[in-house]
């Protein structure tokens, strides 16, 4: 790569190599050991409850923690190299610890939204075959449901005050239990997390084990992550990110920011660090740069993060447009924003500037957009800072190469648009299991992002639109193939149709076309039949009976025509 | 009517429940208060404005003997009592701003209940018991200020106790009330409608107008609910101290009827209230999109 291919690295701050080579370790695991040594009893993690009650585990104790995970993984569980372990909790302590466990045990991490319902969590689970699920209690009702047919042979059960001091984990598991009775009983055989953390390190003492030979036979290009975005034929479609992806994704993202400082950062993850964008960020890049990490269970209602704000000097958050949006909105935020931040990293959907004027107008420090899919690790382009472009979603990382490419696979003249694809080390080795699938996105070495961009003379993109029928809700792929699926097994339903359509609070909006079969169908039903079988945020937020659909001489349902005559519509008024 | 050692038992659970709320604030928070004095004044307009002359319109309108309506007087033109902090909080109202009144209309009242008595019931010589004035200063500003240090010290040992505060402050508001019906039942039975009447009403109105008024001057729903609870919610151990401190005995006993039942009374009328708002609270609460998490 030359720099006259690439006119943004012009915008890179002084200090930004344009080229990086190769990560800083050679899989994840050994990015834990080394951070951990360094900074030793410096607080890692800190998880903050919307009542501010706290638990902070130091990089020291993750780093023993997650070594006797990883040991309960490969002794006690029986786990080899490679073998999957799901993930499926809330932002808290015991997060990290069997994220960073799993890696260093060498298996592979699968993260599951703790949300999802049973349905949807079988079909990952099927596509994925875990070995092992850590689950948060208050979900784990949903495990024999969601493994029939496939058990798997090791449940770990974990909690939202995990890792806390005993007094406020026994006063939240209380009112979770009698108050909000948010916690269920386990109905199937499983082992607490901090069980099966004592149970490693027993087996790891008595037998004197050296957690690191897990990892000697790891390779950086194997599979560290699989990341699923739901699927264009509503089968579950894992992305296989290796530890190289992962850990050059950090390595990129910190290189173009410049501005932190090592050991001195404390990030708020009111974003799920089950979503490629917070785990890669502040997972990953904030373990490694030394930061603390101030952890939020569940960012909702927006006064849940009050304390977290309160209590601590936040340096960085990242978020999406819908959180930015909402906390200009809060009084709290706005009688006494953020003092020490330096400035907050957008991701996920479109960021809407007036969010951003808005944000900079109250904290007085900037929001930068960036972008990327849950397939590159997912960060390709950011704004710079202090040269940021509203509107736009920044210059291309370093080491990565961003073009907008015609029907033919070739590159447009700037100003024209055309779909975005992207070469770098952060593009994923492919879908788990899904040649055919990989092989659509991954054409002449660019992978085919799907969107359509515009990119300007010095570098900037602009994102205009999307090739694919995806729909992103507040950061979430929405495939309308499953919602459709979903449609279809209502025995009221004769056919439908699903598309997004421009929403001022999730940026998109699912809406669902419906031919009746039976006349008395209401909107209630197909509300209520949907959030039986999908998480919330894939629900038809609108619904529209129709007599017929749009379709194609062969009949397949034209989920464009649709999209335009909405557009048409929302224009006309 | 009630031992010295209740008493205390009730001081150290309103020290116990103070310092729970303490623990919830910070500094900033009181300085966000004062640093927008409307809300401040606003309620200080309510408490010695408006509240008197609820009472005095009542003490007026109601056909009551002399010594009730003296007592209506005494009761309306209290400051604001500790108890309307427990209640902001739980109706999620601006805490720091609740205290601050509580600290303001207590101070004021040195001045202002005489003040305003001598214009309502034309030079009544009243002996203000100052102790009873500091006590409640001192029973609310000293443990909110430990609290406020503990939750800077230690986060979780704040967040405990402000826990176990608000724990305390439900069995404080259920002790009174069971405690207070059974050893009172004669007096329920005996006591007129319009005692009644007054008793319910000083509350009442005090918390509707208090919410109306502040909400005509655009202050922020949440710190309109925060003046109503402060203006409705009055001292009434301070009215019963006034009182006894004031009278002979033999009077003393028809005048606290009022400042009595009051007190029995804005329990549940602020419980009510509570709930209200809690609602209100919740209803504003931004809905966020299931995409977030």
């Amino acid at each position: 790569m030359t720099a006259s291919q690439r006119p943004w690295t012009a915008f890179y701050g002084p200090n930004v190599r344009p080229d990086i080579k190769a990560a800083p370790y050679r899989t994840i695991g050994e990015m834990i050991r080394a951070v951990s040594e360094t900074y030793g009893k410096a607080p890692a993690f800190t998880a903050c409850l919307p009542n501010g009650m706290n638990g902070t585990l130091s990089f020291e104790d993750v780093d023993r923690m997650s070594d006797a995970f990883a040991v309960y993984l490969r002794e006690v569980a029986g786990l080899k190299a490679g073998d999957r372990v799901a993930l499926q909790m809330p932002n808290g302590l015991g997060f990290p610890v069997a994220a960073f466990g799993v890696f260093k045990a060498g298996c592979v991490l699968v993260n599951v939204n703790p949300l999802y319902t049973a349905d949807e969590m079988a079909k990952q689970f099927a596509d994925a075959a875990p070995s092992a699920l850590v689950i948060v209690d208050m979900f784990a009702d949903k495990v024999p449901a969601a493994t029939r047919g496939h058990p798997i042979p090791n449940i770990i059960v974990t909690r939202v005050a995990e890792f806390l001091p005993a007094l406020p984990r026994g006063i939240v598991g209380l009112v979770q239990k009698h108050w909000d009775k948010s916690v269920k009983p386990v109905e199937v055989p499983h082992i607490r997390l901090p069980d099966a953390i004592a149970a490693g390190r027993s087996h790891q003492d008595a037998e004197k084990i050296e957690v690191d030979s897990y990892r000697q036979s790891v390779q950086p290009d194997d599979v560290a992550v699989l990341q699923y975005t739901g699927g264009t034929t509503g089968v579950a479609k894992g992305a296989m990110l290796t530890h190289a992806n992962l850990l050059m994704n950090m390595t990129q993202t910190v290189e173009l920011a410049q501005e932190f400082e090592k050991g001195k950062e404390v990030a708020l993850t009111a974003l799920p660090l089950y979503h490629v964008f917070a785990f890669s960020l502040n997972l990953l890049a904030f373990y490694w740069i030394g930061a603390r990490n101030i952890l939020v269970p569940n960012p909702r209602p927006l006064s849940s993060l009050k304390r977290a704000f309160e209590n601590y000097k936040i340096t960085w958050m990242s978020g999406v447009n819908t959180l930015f949006n909402g906390l200009t909105h809060e009084v709290w935020f706005t009688d006494s924003p953020p003092r020490h931040l330096k400035f907050a990293s957008a991701g996920g959907m479109a960021l809407q500037s007036s969010v951003a004027e808005e944000w900079e107008r109250i904290t007085g420090k900037p929001v930068l957009q960036g972008y990327g899919l849950t397939e590159t690790s997912p960060v390709l382009t950011f704004e710079p800072l202090g040269k940021q472009r509203a509107g736009t979603i920044g210059v291309p990382l370093p080491e990565t190469m961003v073009a907008c490419l015609d029907d033919d696979g070739q590159e447009v003249p700037i100003g024209q648009s055309g779909e975005i694809a992207a070469k770098g080390p952060q593009v994923m080795a492919g879908y788990w299991q899904k040649p055919e699938e990989t092989a659509q996105v991954m054409k002449n070495g660019w992978f085919l992002t799907g969107d359509i961009g515009v990119m300007d003379a010095d570098g900037y993109f602009t994102i205009v639109d999307r090739k694919k029928d995806m729909v992103v809700v507040s950061g979430f792929n929405v495939y309308p193939n499953e919602i459709e699926d979903c449609l279809a097994t209502h025995p009221g339903v004769l056919e439908s149709a699903v598309i997004g359509v421009p929403d001022n609070a999730t940026g998109e909006a699912v809406k669902a076309f419906v031919v009746k079969r039976d006349q008395s169908l209401t909107e209630a039903d197909i509300r209520a039949h949907c959030k039986a079988h999908l998480t919330g945020y894939k629900v038809p937020k609108q619904v529209t009976f129709r007599s017929d659909l749009p379709k194609s001489n062969v009949g397949k349902i034209l989920r464009k025509d649709l999209r335009a005559q909405e557009l048409a519509q929302t224009a006309a008024e | 009517m009630v031992s010295p050692l209740e008493q205390a038992v009730l001081a150290l659970m309103i020290f116990a429940i103070m310092l729970g709320m303490g623990a919830s604030l910070t500094p900033r928070d009181f300085y966000l208060a004062l640093r927008r004095p409307y809300g401040l004044i606003i309620g200080l307009v309510s408490q010695y404005g408006f509240m008197p002359f609820i009472g005095f319109m009542l003490a007026t309108l109601l056909t009551v003997p002399d010594a009730i309506a003296l007592g209506i007087l005494i009761m309306s033109c209290m400051p604001g009592g500790t108890t309307s902090n427990i209640f902001t909080y739980f109706s999620k109202g601006n805490l720091a701003l609740s205290v601050l009144m509580t600290v303001t209309s207590t101070v004021a009242g040195i001045v202002m209940i005489p003040l305003v008595l001598v214009i309502y019931a034309s030079a009544l010589d009243l002996d203000i018991p100052r102790e009873n004035i500091i006590a409640t200063l001192v029973l609310l500003l000293v443990p909110v200020g430990i609290g406020m240090v503990l939750r800077k010290i230690n986060a979780n040992v704040g967040a405990v106790t402000e826990f176990i505060g608000s724990v305390l402050g439900i069995v404080f508001i259920l002790f009174l009330v069971v405690s207070w019906i059974p050893r009172n039942w004669q007096f329920l039975l005996e006591t007129s409608s319009a005692t009644y009447i007054a008793a319910i009403g000083i509350g009442a109105a005090g918390i509707t107008i208090g919410y109306f008024f502040a909400r005509a001057l655009k202050l922020h729903p949440r710190n309109a609910r925060t003046v109503a609870l402060e203006t409705g919610i009055q001292n009434g151990p301070l009215a019963l101290a006034i009182i006894v401190f004031t009278f002979p005995e033999e009077e003393a006993a028809a005048l606290t009827a009022v400042p009595v039942l009051y007190s029995l009374f804005i329990m549940f009328i602020a419980t009510f209230v509570t709930l209200i708002f809690r609602r209100a609270n919740t209803a504003a609460e931004q809905k966020l999109p299931d995409g977030l998490l």
